[in-house]
């Protein structure tokens, strides 16, 4: 059973002893089945606590505002219980360190055994066999022999591998990979990334990609989200993010990359100055400090999200449409 | 011009097996190259990239270099002198310096900036009438604010920390700086910022820097040359803009083409290569990347291909390596089958 994602307005801070932090302010995204998403941004931008918000997982400190609607219900009004067996049986998370993913005192084999908790109606055996299957899905050779391996006994891209497995096995509506290549090598990079791109033409959820790498979203995904500072500021297909980008914001991380310049530059691109503080972010623009085209409004009136068209949006006072 | 730095045919060997299973096990496991043989020199001023993937041996050859690590065969030639003893090595690291890849975790935490930053003088028994001064000079060469003397490592930014660790290896004035993934786990906004720094501070100052890395995308706009490592041997050296343009070795054309590319019209069809750099415990026969080669054939399995000069400055460690407009060129792009869309 696969449905929409809808969050919208969604607001989440975290209580700390120094006050409150905003990580994430009025953030709007969808999707839909059979897509595959990008969150793109810099470290502290708030991608990781908007997946985590989206798979329900934010720590005891977090106050959540806003709303989750996925296939019609609201992830963030539901209680504990409900929410636990939401994620065992509609989402999944792949997280970014292969390591850490799996106890490393039990098989694989095991481990995936356990992930099909909510598959009352499977036996051991036949778990088992569809732990085999799914293995060799991912590309693991000799997938009945690797599952009487311990974690350590598997290589860092083997372990992604495995772990895209466990996710897939429980048969998600909702797949997402937190920064999913950046432990492994730019060759098994490329492998994982073409791995993903086979799996979604069989797969018929959402999966969401979260990466700070510009060509891991421009190699596998139909949206991407751009985050700065808590905020969503500009959401489109993929081909406009990188070919019309509209943001000041989106242009200036774009113009960063070093891979997009083939002839060897003097200079390196960087984006001056340093992101907000989020314990008391700015009323206006959040990028209005560090943005060369910033006039009066941008400093003092938090811009709108502008339309640019039926899917591209920008959140800037200097668009238009 | 003499060399700065000169390597030639460097090993180093690790033991498999650790103390104990020495003493319990009178039979050792032979023991293992991790890098071997290993050739190479830098140019007073030059920049030299040291790009692998991980395992492949290059932060060891860079420790072996400053005397971290034991090599057990070759040369190491510094300002045209050998270093050979624990006291060569020793005066060498009075002329060289090397950032560590974690910035964070190779500042001692519970020392203030300006103590690190001053550490290497002190070590070293260099003169120092005005600690602080010294301090922040060596912060205002990096662009930090002078306050940062009395911070913690802590207190630093990813970026800030990487300053810091710049200005450090930078305090005893090296002729040489050997760089450790400098911008590993920085964002790319950032990333921009440091190699600039680097790059100003060497057309100031006229250091060698050799630099360590798994980013192809970085490193083609930093380096003048470029070596590529394979399971501890290098398998390519040339000019950067060369070796992009046209790389010779098929693990390097492999990498290039690996890399992700930031336009949604340009998706790669297929990975250029399958499977993992092997363990140097268990080193293929032959041309060790004989496993992984798009364009292997039955010679590349038992015989080990030796370094082969291709023209001025340029070398390949490949029975048949890819020239421009050769047959093997184009039997590597049939069989990779990864051109471009576009």
């Amino acid at each position: 059973m696969s449905g929409s994602l809808a969050a919208s307005d969604l607001s989440v801070r975290y209580e700390t002893p120094h006050g409150a932090v905003h990580a994430l302010r009025h953030v709007d995204i969808e999707a839909h089945p059979g897509e595959v998403i990008g969150i793109v941004g810099e470290s502290g931008c708030g991608k990781s606590t908007l997946v985590t918000a989206l798979a329900n997982l934010l720590p005891a400190n977090a106050r959540i505002e806003g709303s989750i609607c996925y296939n019609g219900v609201d992830l963030a009004k539901l209680d504990a219980d409900r929410q636990r067996l939401l994620r065992g049986d509609e989402i999944a998370l792949v997280s970014q360190d292969p390591m850490t993913a799996f106890n490393p005192v039990l098989t694989i084999g095991d481990q995936l055994v356990d992930f099909q908790h909510h598959r009352k109606d499977l036996g051991r055996a036949q778990k088992r066999s569809r732990i085999a299957a799914m293995l060799d899905r991912v590309g693991i050779a000799d997938a009945e022999r690797r599952m009487d391996c311990y974690p350590h006994e598997l290589s860092g891209g083997m372990r992604q591998r495995v772990a895209i497995a466990a996710a897939l096995l429980t048969d998600p509506g909702l797949l997402i990979a937190d920064e999913p290549t950046t432990a492994l090598d730019v060759t098994m990079e490329a492998q994982i990334i073409h791995l993903l791109r086979e799996l979604r033409r069989e797969y018929n959820g959402i999966i969401i990609v979260v990466s700070h790498h510009l060509g891991v979203i421009a190699e596998l995904c139909d949206r991407v989200y751009v985050m700065y500072a808590g905020e969503v500021v500009e959401g489109g297909e993929v081909d406009a993010i990188f070919h019309d980008a509209r943001h000041p914001y989106t242009q200036a991380l774009l113009a960063c990359d070093p891979a997009r310049f083939h002839e060897r530059l003097e200079r390196l691109p960087t984006i001056p100055g340093t992101p907000p503080n989020l314990t008391l972010p700015p009323s206006g623009c959040v990028y209005a400090p560090r943005c060369d085209r910033a006039f009066a409004p941008c400093v003092s009136v938090a811009p709108p999200l502008v339309k640019l068209s039926t899917s591209h949006v920008a959140r800037c006072h200097a668009v238009t449409p | 011009m003499t060399p700065l730095l000169a390597v030639e045919d460097l090993s180093v060997t690790f033991a498999r097996n650790g103390l104990l299973s020495r003493l319990i096990n009178p039979f050792p496991l032979p023991s293992f190259n991790v890098i071997d043989g290993v050739t190479l020199s830098l140019m007073p001023g030059e920049t030299l990239g040291l790009v692998g993937e991980s395992g492949s041996g290059k932060t060891t050859l860079a420790r072996t270099i400053l005397g971290l690590v034991r090599a057990a065969a070759g040369r190491i030639v510094f300002e045209g002198r050998e270093v050979r003893t624990p006291a060569d090595f020793r005066a060498m690291r009075r002329r060289s310096a090397m950032m560590f890849q974690d910035p964070v975790a190779s500042l001692s935490p519970r020392l203030r900036i300006g103590t690190l930053l001053t550490e290497p003088r002190i070590i070293q028994g260099v003169p120092m009438p005005d600690r602080r001064a010294a301090a922040r000079a060596l912060l205002a060469l990096v662009g930090l604010p002078a306050s940062f003397v009395d911070r913690f490592p802590h207190e630093l930014s990813g970026g800030q920390a990487r300053r810091v660790g710049v200005a450090r290896a930078l305090a005893m004035k090296p002729h040489l700086l050997l760089a450790d993934e400098p911008t590993a786990g920085l964002d790319v906004s950032v990333q921009g910022d440091v190699l600039n720094l680097i790059g100003e501070l060497q057309r100031e100052l006229g250091f060698a820097a050799m630099i360590v890395t798994h980013n192809l995308a970085m490193i083609r706009h930093v380096s003048d040359r470029l070596a590529i490592m394979y399971l501890g041997r290098l398998v390519e050296t040339g000019p950067t803009r060369d070796v992009f343009a046209a790389p010779m070795h098929p693990y390097t054309a492999t990498l290039i083409q690996s890399e992700p590319v930031p336009d949604p019209r340009r998706r790669s069809r297929n990975p250029a290569v399958t499977g993992e750099i092997p363990s140097v415990f268990r080193r293929p026969s032959g041309c060790e990347f004989h496993t992984r080669c798009p364009i292997a054939r039955d010679r590349c399995k038992t015989e080990a291909p030796a370094c082969r000069p291709m023209g001025a400055d340029r070398m390949v460690r490949c029975h048949f390596p890819l020239e421009t407009g050769g047959q093997e060129r184009e039997a590597f792009s049939r069989a990779s089958a990864n051109q471009r869309g576009n």
